[in-house]
């Protein structure tokens, strides 16, 4: 054992065995990852956003009871942006986040179309692309209408 | 005198004070390579203007809140009612884009001195590491006073991180800290600015500066032919080099400051999550990657789009790896000095179409409308057929 340390030039020790400090040396290593992870994993968990609100289900859209037809109204439904408009057959509600790169979409009456400001997407009518880098349409959500009350579900 | 006696006398009775002295006269008497020049004050430019940002930062944040409901009121406090705020805001808002372009051409100098080559390849990758970290701290300072350009712009800067695949989705919620831009938002960007950054550039710089000094400035000589510089040719550190730097450090300050009378930032609206502005453009130093994008349409697009703004950073750091030859001196690498002129020149026009897409401008004496994707289109003499 000693003669590496005091300089002894026999070199035809065996293959090294586990000894006493190497073993000591794997136990410390394991003690210290557990303890490192134990103090990463709930830390990361930390940052992780902690969910919010509701999830799906009917939301009352008070700026919508009172819309005329061909008139529209921006609401935030749980926090995402929603347009909701009354059209010949009814009020229809679709996302205003448009599916390229998250910018509000307005409806254009006079087009019949959802345009976006930032790079010129267009939807039709019912969120269809109809032009722009838009990847996908805007999702549609269903409305109900209880005794002049106006309920959309995002789910 | 007396005094300065005294405390050196007291220094020395406790530390080996020779050592200290010894190691602090041998730093300023390094000389530096006899090719060195005006070009080479933009490394300490930069660090200047880092100095700059952390003084006016820390006093920003005396006055700064970071919440929905108080940010923009407390940047318009600062601006409309603290003794000098706006002097200091604006000096922080101009800082951050000279910081950024000071360590461009800083990367530029030494890319195309061939400084980057052995044995300073590690020196060339924590530039990159703080260039990066510069940009960063750009993008989320911008989010700070909370205005509509800034709320929209941070909202489509965030969503292309969606984007990415099998991660995306999940880097956008955490880095929003929730689906959509919200206090949350704010928050995570504040911290960011304000505490991590600044420790981890401080790092950088420091790194970055020990591994300049453990190898000296490169000469021109080709890689593994440098010899060490002869007192006589080498420019003195001290004084020489340092009064270089001082010079511009005050010109510096003379630009920070005329840039903040003449050419103020504006405050903007107070950011409304229900309203998109139009013509909503990030700053400058994101204009190249912001036009690339719009070239990647399609349900891939966006994944290509952002492989092809990923590209030119992943060869910036690999690039001291890549390029082996061993010339320095820019006339003896022709090829290298094309592809880093094709890069400058290529984020220059990119960004430049970035800058005037979707306006009007007038060029020869005829007006264009350029579109999404700067192409320019004559507009009719009579008004645009939209109105507004
Ligand atoms: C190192 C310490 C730093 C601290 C403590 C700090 C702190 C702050 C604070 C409190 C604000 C909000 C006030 C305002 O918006 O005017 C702010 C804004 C900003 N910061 Fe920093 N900052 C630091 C460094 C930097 C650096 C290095 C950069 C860029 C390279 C930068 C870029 C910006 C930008 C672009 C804004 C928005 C300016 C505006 O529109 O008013 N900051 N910073
Ligand atoms: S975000 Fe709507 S077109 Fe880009």
């Amino acid at each position: 054992m000693s003669n590496r340390f005091l300089g002894n030039t026999e070199m035809n020790e065996p293959t090294p065995q586990p000894t006493r400090r190497s073993f000591l040396d794997w136990v410390i290593g394991l003690f210290s990852a557990v303890t490192v992870g134990a103090m990463t994993i709930p830390a990361l968990a930390y940052f992780w956003p902690a969910a919010k609100g509701g999830k799906g289900g009917d939301v009352e859209v008070k700026e919508a009871a009172n819309l005329k037809p061909g008139e529209s109204a921006i609401v935030q439904l749980q926090g995402k942006a929603a347009i909701v408009r009354r059209d010949a057959s009814g009020l229809v509600a679709y996302s205003a986040v448009c599916t390229h790169l998250g910018c509000l979409v307005k409806w254009d009456g006079a087009r019949k179309e959802f345009l976006c400001p930032c790079h010129a997407a267009v939807f039709d009518a019912s969120g269809r692309v109809v032009s722009g880098p838009a990847p996908a349409p805007l999702p549609a959500y269903k409305v109900k209408e209880v005794s002049g009350k106006v309920f959309v579900s995002t789910t | 005198m007396a005094l300065k006696h005294s405390v050196s006398g007291f220094l020395a009775d406790r530390y080996d004070m020779e050592t200290a002295t010894g190691f602090l006269r041998k730093q300023a008497g390094k000389r530096l390579p006899p090719h060195t020049s005006w070009l080479h004050v933009f490394g300490s430019l930069s660090l200047l203007l880092f100095i700059s940002q952390t003084i006016t930062g820390i006093m920003l944040l005396i006055y700064y809140r970071p919440t929905p409901d108080e940010a923009h009121k407390s940047i318009q406090y600062i601006t409309a009612e603290v003794n000098y705020g706006w002097l200091y805001r604006q000096i922080h808002a101009w800082g951050a884009t000279l910081m950024i372009l000071a360590v461009v051409l800083h990367m530029t100098r030494t890319y195309f001195f061939g400084a980057y080559k052995k044995p300073r390849e590690l020196t060339w990758v924590s530039g990159v590491l703080i260039f990066i970290v510069t940009i960063t701290f750009g993008f989320t300072g911008y989010l700070l006073p909370w205005n509509q350009i800034a709320f929209w712009a941070t909202t489509v800067g965030t969503e292309s991180a969606n984007k990415i695949p099998i991660i995306g989705e999940w880097l956008r919620y955490f880095i929003r800290g929730g689906d959509v831009v919200t206090g949350e938002t704010l928050s995570r960007f504040f911290v960011v600015h304000v505490i991590i950054l600044p420790w981890a550039l401080t790092g950088l710089i420091a790194v970055h500066l020990f591994l300049m000094r453990a190898t000296n400035l490169a000469t021109l000589e080709p890689v593994g032919e440098e010899k060490p510089i002869e007192p006589k040719h080498g420019i003195p550190f001290f004084p020489v080099h340092v009064c270089k730097e001082s010079i511009v450090a005050v010109l510096l300050l003379a630009v920070l400051v005329t840039l903040s009378v003449l050419a103020p930032w504006e405050i903007g609206e107070p950011a409304d999550p229900l309203v998109t502005p139009e013509h909503i453009k990030p700053e400058w130093y994101f204009l190249p990657s912001y036009q690339l994008l719009k070239y990647f349409e399609g349900p891939y697009g966006a994944f290509f789009g952002i492989v092809a703004c990923s590209v030119p950073f992943l060869l910036l750091f690999l690039w001291p790896f890549l390029d082996r030859g061993k010339h320095r001196h820019p006339k003896k690498r022709p090829i290298a000095v094309g592809i880093g002129l094709v890069g400058l020149i290529g984020a220059l026009v990119l960004g430049y179409l970035g800058h005037v897409s979707e306006t009007e401008q007038t060029f020869f004496g005829t007006r264009y409308h350029i579109d999404h994707y700067g192409v320019p289109h004559r507009v009719a003499d009579k008004s645009r057929d939209e109105g507004e």
